[in-house]
Formats: structure tokens, sequence, C-alpha cells
């Protein structure tokens, strides 16, 4: 209960502070420009000819709605618990009556609103260009949308804790975040839309939870696949986030334990 | 370029410095002491006005100037965080050129100096604030530095540190006969080292000479705490001086200088004196008069410039 | 003087080792995921090409080559340019700058060489194996000529590569807050791994003039080729000095606006 009613105010001062490092933020946001640097070598592919169904129409489709799902699913929670453990902010956080994930959730949930700001033009030009068979018309596709995006946020959320709270073992996990990120560039969708892996390599995405964080919100907001297998996703997307989300809180206490134990 | 606000950190302050002399910049928060270290060392340009150090213009920061100055600061360290301070300490070798035998020789006294022992070889980040300090001393005199700006050189340490770190300043001074230019909170610090003091108030210079003419100026009065017994003549006891304090048996009275022995003497002879000290105001109390004066000084001027636009007021006399 | 500065690059390189030996976990695998990531790297390239023979005017073995050299620019980014620009704004927020501008030395020079990582540097061998890989699908060595006149070509590219970076940092010395601006420069600087004529319209104005990707890549890999023009050799040598110019231009001029604004 008492959280509940802390929340407001934790949103608050999370969206304050995405609002006064907003130089940052646009930084932050143009860097997750990489997928749309991809974008000029697949025109040029697709320009002779369409690459696994993919016309350069498409392509642009899918990039700019890419960029769009990316601010809105944003985590960045391993860095912070990984600053706080180092500078030993840690500990007074600890202190306070409220479980400290929920301070980091909503950090990253409170600047959804200005990262949709951000998103917002991209994704009327998405519209503008994308030729209409690049949007999802389907009211089903559409109500999976929240749910989806929800989804995708809260798999990269407890990624994030679960590898911050390595640096409870390991003093520091900076690293394994980029061990994250490299399976995520690559296995998402982020930068190689998986329809265009080969025929053997398609599997694979299907098994990892980098795809459900990306590449299944697009091919959800692009109606490229028939609401039937989109609910298939959709589940298989949430167990994920139950693995994961059970993976991050059993770390995390197990962490915390060995925290108090050894001193930050 | 986007305009700058000009702020005036320090205005009309001028002074000269003798090499081998220990001059202590006082002054309260944000008056500039910093500034016109900084403008010493060639780190702030001045926007008007002249700088000279050692017959260089600071702010051109020339090697052969800048191979003859250090610059320390309490609250700022150049030693590598991850690394052993020796490491540092290599890393300067090289960039002030010092020949390995000096530099051995060097880092071998100071450390002894200092009583470092091996110290030295341990990652910074495991020493405490103190022993950091040290470290940051010997990093920062591996090239004997002719002058040496210390900004703060004690903060934040413990009472024995800083007294051995004044200590050693004092010592390298004697030595090496290094110029100090010293800038502290603690005025100890300034009573240790500097026989000279300049005052620094809101940018403006306001005293320039000897701590004790500072004193004397400031408060030219004596404390006299006594320690009585049996009936005391209230009457009499005004008589000697200002009351300060009064407790049972305690009395402290701030007495002029020249009326001191005459009091004194009556004291003596009026009260049963169980214990009787005299002492100056202490330094902190005197600072604290001072900038006060400063303070009121600029009101008063602002009031007269209301009434008649004083722009040239003179400075009030202390 | 240039003893001097010689001594301090020894010195600053021998404090930057004893640092990655530091954590030497976290540098070991900085090299494992630069050789991974650039195979993973290869793999959208290899993807495209075998769908067809050749895009926007280069088959597979040429494309490898720009690639080649985008990996090694790749390294020398973030193995000896990137943990530097990371050092001084660092020094700029705390304020420690100040005693690396009391130095007897130039600041510039002292800047550029705080600090390298190591383990980065592996990826220079992951470019050679590129190479290789490319050369041995075009079936023909490139001549000794070649390589020198790729080489110095890519000196042109270097020097932009690291004027941009001085420039970022003296932006780093306006703005402190916005850090994370070399970020961005690594995401744009992504795009070097693709041949230049794949870019149309004003991303190719853009790459070419602006932010001259071109010049650090596809120049040198079109040398090795035997493609390249002394023209354009010459122009590229020419934008890459006045880069360099402008970049010493601005880098003085914000630490004289340093020195007078902070205190």
């Amino acid at each position: 209960m008492r959280t509940l009613r802390t929340l407001p105010a934790l949103f608050s001062l999370g969206f304050a502070s995405a609002t006064a490092y907003r130089a940052e933020f646009v930084v932050w946001a143009l860097t997750s420009t990489l997928p749309l640097i991809m974008l000029p070598l697949w025109h040029a592919v697709a320009a002779e000819a369409p690459l696994a169904g993919f016309s350069e129409s498409r392509f642009t489709a899918y990039f700019l709605t890419g960029f769009v799902v990316r601010q809105l699913v944003g985590n960045w929670a391993s860095w912070t618990i990984n600053f706080e453990v180092k500078s030993g902010a840690l500990s007074q956080r600890l202190l306070r009556p409220i479980h400290p994930l929920w301070f980091y959730a909503t950090e990253s949930l409170a600047s959804i609103p200005l990262r949709s700001v951000l998103a917002l033009p991209v994704a009327i030009v998405a519209i503008a260009l994308a030729d209409p068979t690049h949007v999802a018309r389907d009211p089903l596709h559409w109500a999976m949308v929240l749910p989806a995006v929800l989804g995708a946020w809260a798999i990269g959320f407890f990624a994030h804790v679960a590898i911050g709270a390595l640096s409870l073992w390991m003093h520091q996990s900076i690293k394994v975040v980029d061990l994250w990120y490299a399976g995520f560039f690559v296995l998402s969708g982020y930068l190689i839309p998986i329809a265009v892996f080969p025929a053997w390599l398609q599997p694979l995405p299907r098994w990892l939870p980098f795809e459900y964080v990306h590449g299944f919100p697009i091919d959800l907001l692009t109606g490229a696949m028939s609401p039937a297998r989109a609910l298939e996703r959709l589940g298989a997307q949430w167990t994920w986030v139950a693995i994961l989300g059970l993976l991050a809180l059993g770390l995390w206490h197990r962490g915390l334990r060995r925290y108090g134990a050894f001193g930050g | 370029m986007r305009e700058r606000e000009l702020v005036r950190a320090v205005d009309g302050v001028s002074f000269a410095i003798a090499p081998g002399e220990r001059v202590g910049f006082l002054g309260p928060n944000g008056a500039g002491k910093t500034t016109t270290l900084k403008m010493l060392a060639g780190l702030l340009y001045p926007s008007a006005g002249r700088v000279r150090v050692a017959g260089h213009v600071p702010q051109r920061r020339e090697a052969a100037y800048l191979d003859q100055i250090m610059l320390v600061m309490g609250q700022k360290q150049q030693l590598v965080w991850d690394l052993p301070p020796a490491d540092t300490f290599e890393l300067n070798r090289a960039v002030y050129r010092v020949s390995r035998a000096d530099f051995t020789a060097r880092v071998g006294e100071l450390s002894e100096l200092l009583e470092l022992g091996d110290l030295v070889k341990k990652p910074t980040r495991e020493l405490s604030l103190g022993e950091r300090m040290k470290c940051e001393l010997v990093a920062a005199l591996i090239h004997r530095p002719k002058v040496l700006f210390l900004d703060e050189p004690t903060i934040g340490l413990d009472v024995s540190t800083q007294v051995k770190v004044r200590e050693f300043i004092r010592d390298y001074n004697a030595r090496h006969g290094a110029t100090l230019v010293l800038t502290s909170h603690y005025m100890d610090d300034v009573a240790a080292l500097c026989p000279r003091v300049i005052v620094i108030d809101q940018g403006r210079l306001t005293f320039d000479g000897a701590l004790d003419a500072l004193v004397r100026e400031v408060r030219p009065e004596k404390r006299l705490t006594l320690r009585l017994r049996g009936a005391i003549d209230e009457e009499v006891l005004r008589s000697l001086g200002a009351l300060i304090e009064r407790t049972e048996e305690r009395v402290v009275l701030q007495v002029p200088q020249d009326a001191l022995s005459a009091a004194v003497s009556r004291a003596l002879a009026a009260f049963d004196v169980l214990d009787l000290t005299v002492e100056a105001a202490p330094l902190e109390e005197v600072m604290s008069e001072l900038f006060a004066r400063g303070r009121a000084a600029r009101e008063g001027r602002a009031d007269a410039a209301d009434a008649a636009d004083a722009a040239d007021a003179k400075e009030p006399s202390e | 003087m240039i003893a001097r500065h010689l001594a301090v690059l020894g010195a600053s390189l021998r404090l930057s080792f004893l640092l990655a030996m530091q954590y030497r976990w976290d540098f070991v695998l900085d090299g494992v995921m630069s050789i991974a990531w650039t195979a993973g790297a290869i793999v959208p390239l290899y993807l495209v090409f075998e769908d067809r023979a050749a895009i926007a005017g280069w088959t597979y073995g040429e494309a490898l080559l720009v690639m080649g050299w985008f990996t090694l620019l790749d390294g020398l980014l973030k193995g000896a340019i990137n943990p530097s620009l990371v050092t001084v704004i660092e020094q700029i927020r705390n304020g420690t700058l100040d005693f690396v501008l009391l130095k007897p030395a130039d600041a510039q020079f002292l800047v550029s060489t705080a600090r390298v990582h190591p383990w980065r540097l592996l990826s220079l061998g992951a470019s050679l194996a590129i190479f290789v890989y490319a050369f041995r699908l075009l079936g023909a060595w490139p001549s000794p000529g070649a390589v020198l006149y790729a080489l110095a070509t890519l000196g042109a590219g270097v020097l932009v590569l690291y004027s941009v970076w001085i420039l970022v940092i003296s932006v780093a010395f306006r703005v402190v807050r916005i850090d994370n601006l070399r970020y961005l420069f690594e995401t744009v600087f992504e795009a070097g791994r693709w041949p230049s004529t794949v870019y149309k319209g004003a991303l190719s104005i853009v790459f070419t003039f602006v932010i001259p990707l071109a010049l650090m890549t596809t120049y040198p890999a079109e040398a090795l080729l035997g493609a390249l023009e002394v023209e354009r050799f010459v122009a590229g040598w020419l934008g890459a000095l006045a880069f360099a110019g402008l970049a010493r231009l601005v880098w003085s001029r914000s630490i004289a606006a340093y020195t007078s604004a902070s205190s």
C-alpha cells in the first residue's frame, strides 16, 4: 500500500530528472538511430530486387518503427545499479521503505513521455512514408500492442536488473551489459530483420529473449503476421518476462544478502 | 560565441611577493582567494591588469614557467585513482624531465619526511584522505617547484595530519627557499605557515601585512580570563574592561593593550584571584570581525552612494 | 621539447597498461567482444551478398575491404581515442583538468595521450584477418605499392577521425552535461562500414564533406583496389589538413574560454 502511494511521487521525480538532463536525453535518443544508419545499405540492396520479401518501403517502415519501439522500451537500470553499488548510494536507497526496484522501474517509465515526444515525429514520418500495407490494420493487432510493448519493456528491465545485481558480486558488471547488447543487436532484429536471416538461422532468435524486446513489437505494429501467430508470440514474450523476472528478483535478493555481509 | 556575464571575482587587488616568502590569502567564502590563486598559476586570465610570476606572464603557460610552479588543491587530486601513487610520480617525472637519480632521491626524501613508507605502492583508492594528501604533495614536489600554490591543502584532514602537513610545507620552504602562496579556511594553517597575510574580501584587497599587525589592528584588545573566589565588587569588575563572559567564578574581560597591566594589578588587588590568563582573541574571531566590518563598510558605502553619487568613495579606514 | 613529449607518451602508455592490468577481466572481455563484434558485423554483408553478386557497384570481396579498414579504425577509435576522451571529460567534471593545463607540455598532446585501452587494439588483428579473407575471395593480392598508397590514404582518414574527436572534446569543454556525445559520434561512425556509394542524396554529401567517412574507409579500400585517382587522394589530404587546422583552432578557443570562465 505504501509503495502504491509513493509511486506518483517517484514518477514525477523520474520525469523531472529526465527533463533536467534533456540535452543528454536527446543525444541518447539520437544514439538509437543506429538502425537508421543500416537503412541505406538495405535500400541499396532492395533497389535492385526485394530481399526476403523486404522492399525498400518495407525496410523503411521496419526501421522507423524500430526507432519508435526503442524509444518506448529503453532501459538503463543496470548502469544505475552499477553506479550506485560503486558509489555506495545503494546503501542509502536500501534504508528507504520502498523496494529499490520500484525506483529503477519508475525512473525508466517516467521518461517515456519525453521519449514519446521524440518518437512521435518519426512515427508520423513512418506512417506517411510507408505504404499502407506496412501498418497494422487489424484491430486485434492493435489490441495486442499495449501488452506487447509492456512485455518488451519488462524483459529489458528484468535483464538489466539481473545484470545489475551481478555487480553486487563482481564489483562491476558493465561488461556483461555489453554482452547482452551484443546479443540484442544481432538477434533481436535491431540491425537485421529476423526475416532476412537465412532459413537455417531463423529458429534461433525464436528461442532467445532478444527478439521479444524489439522484433516482435515491430512485426505487430507493421502487421507482418497473422493475429493468431501474434498471440502465440505474445505468450512466448510473457513467458520470458516471467523467467527473467524470477531470475532478476532471485539474483537481486541473493546479491543484497552478500552486499550486506561484505559491505559496499 | 555566446555572451558571458562578466563577474568581478577580483577587482583592484595589487601586491608583490618576494622569492621565498610565505603568504596566506584570507577571506570569507567566495571572496576571490581561489580566483586570485588560479590567476597567479595561469589558469585564469585577468580581464584587465597585469600578473607576473617569476618573470613570466602566467596565462601564457610557457613550459619555462610551468616547470617552476605547482598547484596543490586540497579538494582535487591528480593521482590516478586506480593505480598506486608511485605510478603517477613516474608520469610526472616524464612530464617535468627529472633525471632518474634525482627522482629516486627526491621521492625517497619526501616519502621519508611524510612517513609514507610503502603506501606509495598501494592503489590510491585504498589510501585514507590524509595519506592521499601526503602523496599529492610528493607528486607535486618531484620537480622541486620554486613557487608552490596551495589551495586549502589541509581541508578535511584530522588534526594530527594537518600539523604534519603544515610542518612539511614549512620545511620545504626552509630547505629550498620556495615561495609559498596559500589559501585556507583553517586559521591555524595561516598562523603556522604565513608571516604575511593578504586579506581579500568581496574581490578587494582589504589588508596586506604581518599577521600580528592584522590582529592588533582589528582587535587591539587582549582577553583577560580570571577565576575568582569570594565576594565580587561588580562595579570594580566593570571598570576593568568590557565583560564578555560571566559565570559564578569565571570572568572573561576584553581589555585594551595599553590598559592591560593596570587592569591586572587592580584585579589582583581587588579580588581573590585563583587563576589569571591573558591571551589575544582567537584568530577565527578576529577574522569574522574583520569580515563583518567589511560588510558593514560596504553597506555604509551603499548608503552614501544613495545620498550622493560617491563613485570614488574612499575605503573606510579600519 | 620533442624529447619531453616522447617521454610523456611513454609514461602515459605505461600507465594505461598498468590500469588495464588492474581490471584484467574487463579488458579481456573487451578484446573478446570486439572480435565477436567484428564477426557479427560481417553477417549482414554475408546475408546480403548471398542473394546477389554486387551492391552499389561493390562485390562481396570489395565491400569486405571497406569493412577491414572500418574495423581497424574502430579499434583505433575505441582503443586509443575514446579512452582519452572519457578521461578528459571526467577531468573537466572534477575540475582536475587544471592539473593538466599546468603541466609544461602541450595540453592537446597530454589530453590526446591520456589513456589507451590496449586490449581494444586487438581488433587491429581482426582487421588483418578480414583483409586476408577478402583478398582470397578476390583471388588477387595487392601490390606493395597499392598497400602503401592505401596506408597513405588511411593517414588522412586517421587525421580526420582524430580531429573530429578533438572537436567533440571542445564541445565538452563548453557543455559538460553532454558527455554522451561520444556515443552519438560512435553511432554515426558505424555508417563507415559500408562503401560510400551505398549512401544517396543528402547522406552521401554529409559522409563525404561534413563527417568524411568516405575518406576514412572507402578511399583506402579503393586505393587497395587501384581505383583511387590521385586527384581524390590529394583532395582527401587537403580536406584532412583543413579539418585538423579547424580542430586545433576550436580547441585553443575552448581552452581560452574554459580558463577565463571557470573558477
